[in-house]
């Protein structure tokens, strides 16, 4: 008896299951919004911004070509690269700059606290697949663009469940 | 043609009631690992469990590395529990390198250790229903997870590998608005969890099929080494965050689980109870915590320790999980040693599944709280 109890017990609990709204995020129509423009580090403070790890940005007029993200990664990924530019900066006499193998990133953000000039940051794009290697390495020229993303859905709970959206 | 044996080499005599089985390594029912049952009909006789398939040498890279590089590449072993397993690395560094952690920084780190206990024992859980046919729970512990790393996205930006910890403290402050929509997902997460009691643990078909099997008494439980939930199961009261606090864990309220029999049904419903305790220590912590503060000690670039060394452990999703870290004044440390929970565990399978039938051995070792990958390291 207590068992039969049990499956009614279970199954019960599957059919009000029913009810309840559908939680799945449908992804390439619907993405997820995340807080803040993406993980930032403030080397005053030494504390970070909360944020998505996500790729990264670099602001060519405060890059000093100093190395230390490349230093920072050596031990991790080896996935930044410094590479000349064709650009003529006060602050960068060597004229190099980052370049990142997004083949190799693991995104830990290591790079982005390890820089004291506020050049490197990371963004809220995270869609980087391509279908060839070369395609993921990016150059400066790439990472000083901002990225477009349209991200706005949340989580929301009511009393019929949570749902995305 | 067949090639001679070497001399010295002998065969292992074949028995023709006994067959030798290879479950694994790329079988799904054992993870990456090899178990070698010797079954005589449907009985087991023996099992002899070969770990390594999944070695990554974790210990010897540490070397090579300095205190920071490390952290992304200690939390590869269990990426769904990778804050607790730099929590013992970040508390040893600490003691090496004499930093003080800022008190909110303490609290972030109960908090997102709690919900990273959370997000790994549900991934076992849905690991646990499917290898049993119960694939509704696959699907619902699949789906509540995604609660856990949402918030852990919000406070450290990746949904699994974090490397949201550092020694010092943590890598960022919480968000804005953060506690209100922790505790607004986590009392939802709670009465999801409560659901779980109806349509698996109550369920007279899990019972059936786990009741009694693959029985550990509290004297093997002990005399085995066992750890976290299999031996909390098998009826013996220990925790690592109540017989030794780290962090802030002794001004918060919490209980340990402890059940008595010791059987596969214990041993899976102990890390259930552990869960709906993590939302209890989630929420005390979000109330206790200080508002504002730092939340990390400012490093030097490259951090020496001296000649010293250190030995720390936390409870983890599988257990204690300790790191000993030897320091040779050097930038990288001198060794690093990690003694998990998932390796401790894995001796218990000789003596639990003698005698079982086979087709309860995934019920048996699922039950473990096993994962290989921790466990090769």
């Amino acid at each position: 008896m207590t068992s039969a109890g049990g499956i009614i017990r279970a199954l019960n609990s599957g059919v009000k299951h029913l009810a309840v709204k559908r939680f799945t995020l449908r992804y390439p129509e619907e993405k997820l919004k995340f807080v803040g423009d993406g993980f930032q580090f403030d080397p005053q403070t030494g504390v970070g911004i909360a944020g998505l790890k996500g790729r990264h940005i670099l602001f060519h007029d405060k890059c000093t070509g100093c190395q230390l993200c490349a230093i920072a990664c050596e031990g991790i990924a080896e996935a930044i690269s410094m590479v000349k530019v064709n650009e003529t900066w006060k602050h960068n006499k060597k004229a190099i700059m980052p370049q990142i193998d997004y083949g190799k990133c693991v995104f830990c953000g290591l790079c982005v606290d390890a820089c004291p000039f506020y050049a490197l940051y990371m963004t809220n794009d995270y869609e980087l697949s391509s279908f060839s290697k070369e395609a993921l390495i990016y150059t400066p020229a790439q990472l000083a663009v901002n990225p477009k993303v349209d991200q706005d859905v949340e989580i929301k709970i009511d009393k019929r469940g949570a749902t995305h959206g | 043609m067949i090639t001679p044996l070497p001399p010295g080499i002998q065969l292992e005599k074949v028995d023709d009631r006994i067959m030798t089985l290879n479950v694994g390594p790329q079988h799904p029912g054992s993870g990456h690992m090899r178990l070698i049952i010797k079954v005589d009909g449907d009985y087991i006789v023996s099992c002899d469990p070969d770990p390594g398939y999944v070695h990554r040498g974790e210990e010897k890279m540490a070397e090579y590395r300095n205190y920071i590089q490390n952290i992304p590449h200690l939390e590869r072993p269990v990426i769904h529990d990778s804050c607790n397993i730099l929590y013992p690395y970040c508390l040893a560094v600490e003691d090496l390198l004499g930093l003080e952690v800022p008190e909110r920084a303490k609290y972030i780190r109960v908090i997102a250790s709690e919900l990273n206990r959370c997000v790994y024992t549900l991934y076992w859980l849905a690991i646990y229903g499917i290898f049993l046919g119960h694939s509704t729970m696959f699907m619902w512990p699949v789906g509540d997870r995604e609660f856990c790393i949402d918030l852990l996205e919000a406070m450290s930006g990746a949904r699994v590998t974090h490397a949201y910890f550092v020694p010092g403290g943590v890598r960022n402050d919480l968000p804005a608005n953060f506690e209100e929509r922790c505790l607004r997902q986590i009392d939802y997460f709670e009465k999801r969890l409560k659901q779980y009691e109806d349509i698996f643990y109550q369920n007279p078909v899990l019972k059936q099929r786990t009741e009694g099997t693959g029985v550990l008494s509290r004297m093997d439980a002990i005399r085995l080494g066992t750890t976290g939930s299999v031996l909390r199961s098998a009826g013996v009261d220990f925790d690592v965050r109540k017989k030794e606090p780290y962090d802030v864990y002794d001004n918060l309220d919490f209980q340990t689980q402890v059940l008595k029999e010791g059987d596969s049904y214990a041993r899976s419903r102990v890390p259930y109870l552990d869960m709906l305790e993590s939302c209890r220590i989630i929420k005390d912590a979000l109330k206790k915590m200080p508002k504002s503060g730092s939340v990390r000690t400012k490093l030097k670039p490259n951090p020496k320790g001296g000649n010293d060394e250190v030995y720390r452990r936390v409870e983890s999703g599988r257990g204690s999980l300790g790191m000993y870290v030897v320091s040779d004044g050097k930038p990288e440390p001198y060794r690093v040693k990690i003694s998990v929970g998932s390796f401790r565990n894995l001796i218990c399978m000789p003596y639990l599944l003698k005698g079982e039938k086979l087709g309860n051995m995934p019920a048996v070792y699922w039950s473990l709280n096993y994962w290989p990958v921790e466990a090769d390291r």
